[in-house]
């Protein structure tokens, strides 16, 4: 029984603790305008609960897509609106510090994936992109195609240049790689080789969608390099979504 | 002799450098500068420059966790089915979401009836698949547990595409889904889904596309 106790303190006081060390490090922002409005959920059909006026202070929590999570003075919790929150202002007269989306054009980082074509094939495509500069980036892509006599493993690296990054709805693309694909039977005769480098060359193009999110685009011709006596050419398109940050 | 008279010279010689080096290294004395005649000032400001340091906002757009259920696969049955999900939400309307689960196969109605034929080898009986889907919230609300209690929920559709990997072999399939998400606490959710897994299958010797139904309930954390 002691020990039970002794544990349950031990729990209270970790919990107890973190809460404190916590509330120490959320963001208070000041209420600047007439009101700041409490919705129950992060979205916009949830109902306003409650309000918090001019002048008194709020604590940020975290935040969830376009909703953050808040804290008014005498402890009710509940959801604001993004543009509603980059209203406020620090307690020393400095507007809040809600980070801005990353800029579509000058973004770092793609993650994404989609459907595509390959070799006559079903695909499914992954890909982590990083911007060397607007224009310029590196992309790693791994996909697997399913045919009815083969399966395959792809995996790629290359370049990619997106001719005018400015543009923001449609901007096309220009790429080039190589990589790797390994090839398993999936109905007798096995393939004559299992596994084979390749390069590529490819075009096509990007886009904003909303936020953080975007579309993708690309066709690519493979070489196959292979011991037999006729170089194999292969040709792919594929479709994605992605998230840039 | 002379060897030893001339490297012994020489051995002085260097040394001698070295102290001449070093001598050299030491440099001029330094001129002390001369203080600047400033006027003395009557109020020395002591204010050090406060570093406001404002706390990050932690973005928590990730979802992940575990679902259980039962999977129907076309003509073996239904059998229990486990898996992991990870999301992550773009807007409050949509999210990218991926699946990775396994389940095992009974026996087709064939083997069941004549027992000596096998369609399917004991290991090929293995179903397991990834699936890579886009989800849309299309009805969100709340939920309500008598008088006092609410619940944030949402009802969303999924449609994506991946692998199923069954009887041996790796196919692609298309999935679509239809699932309510209940958030317990804001962080924490409860997840009913129903998904159909389509892809082509010959192993009763004609080509067709088989469905594969699963009802889970999961339990995510938000993050």
């Amino acid at each position: 029984m002691p020990r039970l106790l002794a544990f349950i303190l031990f729990v209270q006081a970790l919990l107890f603790g973190g809460a404190v060390h916590a509330r120490d490090n959320y963001l208070e922002l000041v209420v600047t305008r007439p009101y700041l409005e409490m919705h129950t959920g992060p979205g916009r059909g949830y109902p306003v609960f409650y309000v918090i006026g001019r002048g008194e202070s709020v604590t940020v929590l975290y935040s969830r897509t376009d909703w953050y999570r808040v804290r008014a003075p005498r402890g009710q919790e509940g959801w604001v609106r993004r543009n509603d929150l980059a209203a406020t202002e620090l307690e020393s007269g400095e507007p809040a510090p809600i980070p801005p989306y990353p800029d579509f054009s000058a973004h770092r980082w793609e993650i994404g994936a989609g459907y595509g074509v390959y070799n006559r094939e079903n695909l499914v495509t992954s890909y982590l992109d990083y911007g060397l500069t607007d224009s310029l980036d590196v992309e790693m892509v791994l996909q697997q195609a399913f045919g009815t006599l083969d399966n395959r493993t792809i995996e790629t690296i290359g370049l990619r240049n997106t001719i005018v990054p400015e543009w923001k709805w449609f901007s096309p693309t220009v790429g080039i790689g190589m990589g790797h694909q390994s090839v398993s039977d999936k109905v007798p005769p096995a393939p004559l080789e299992s596994s084979n480098e390749l390069a590529y060359a490819g075009l096509g193009a990007r886009g904003f969608i909303t936020r953080r999110f975007m579309w993708r685009f690309d066709w690519r011709a493979y070489v196959v390099f292979n011991q037999l006596n006729k170089s194999e050419v292969l040709e792919e398109w594929k479709f994605g979504l992605a998230v840039f940050f | 002799m002379e060897i030893r008279l001339s490297s012994v010279f020489l051995a002085a010689l260097l040394l001698s450098g070295c102290g001449w080096f070093h001598r050299g290294d030491k440099g001029p004395t330094p001129i002390p500068a001369e203080e600047p005649q400033a006027e003395p000032s009557i109020i020395d400001p002591q204010v050090t420059r406060r570093v406001v340091k404002t706390p990050r906002i932690k973005a928590k757009d990730f979802e992940l966790g575990a679902y259980f259920g039962a999977l129907s696969i076309e003509d073996f049955g239904t059998n229990p089915i486990y898996g992991l999900r990870a999301a992550y939400h773009v807007t409050e309307d949509i999210f990218l979401e991926g699946f990775l689960a396994r389940s095992k196969a009974g026996l087709s109605s064939l083997e069941e009836t004549f027992p000596d034929i096998s369609v399917v080898s004991n290991s090929g009986r293995q179903f397991t698949y990834y699936d890579l889907d886009v989800g849309y919230n299309v009805l969100p609300g709340e939920i309500f547990l008598g008088r006092g209690r609410a619940f944030n929920s949402q009802l969303y559709v999924t449609l994506g595409m991946g692998d199923v990997k069954f009887a041996d072999k790796d196919q692609f399939a298309l999935n679509f889904g239809l699932g309510e998400r209940l958030l317990v606490t804001d962080w924490l959710a409860v997840h009913l889904d129903v998904r159909d897994h389509v892809f082509e299958s010959d192993l009763f010797g004609v080509t067709k596309n088989v469905h594969n139904v699963e009802a889970t309930l999961g339990l995510t954390v938000f993050y």
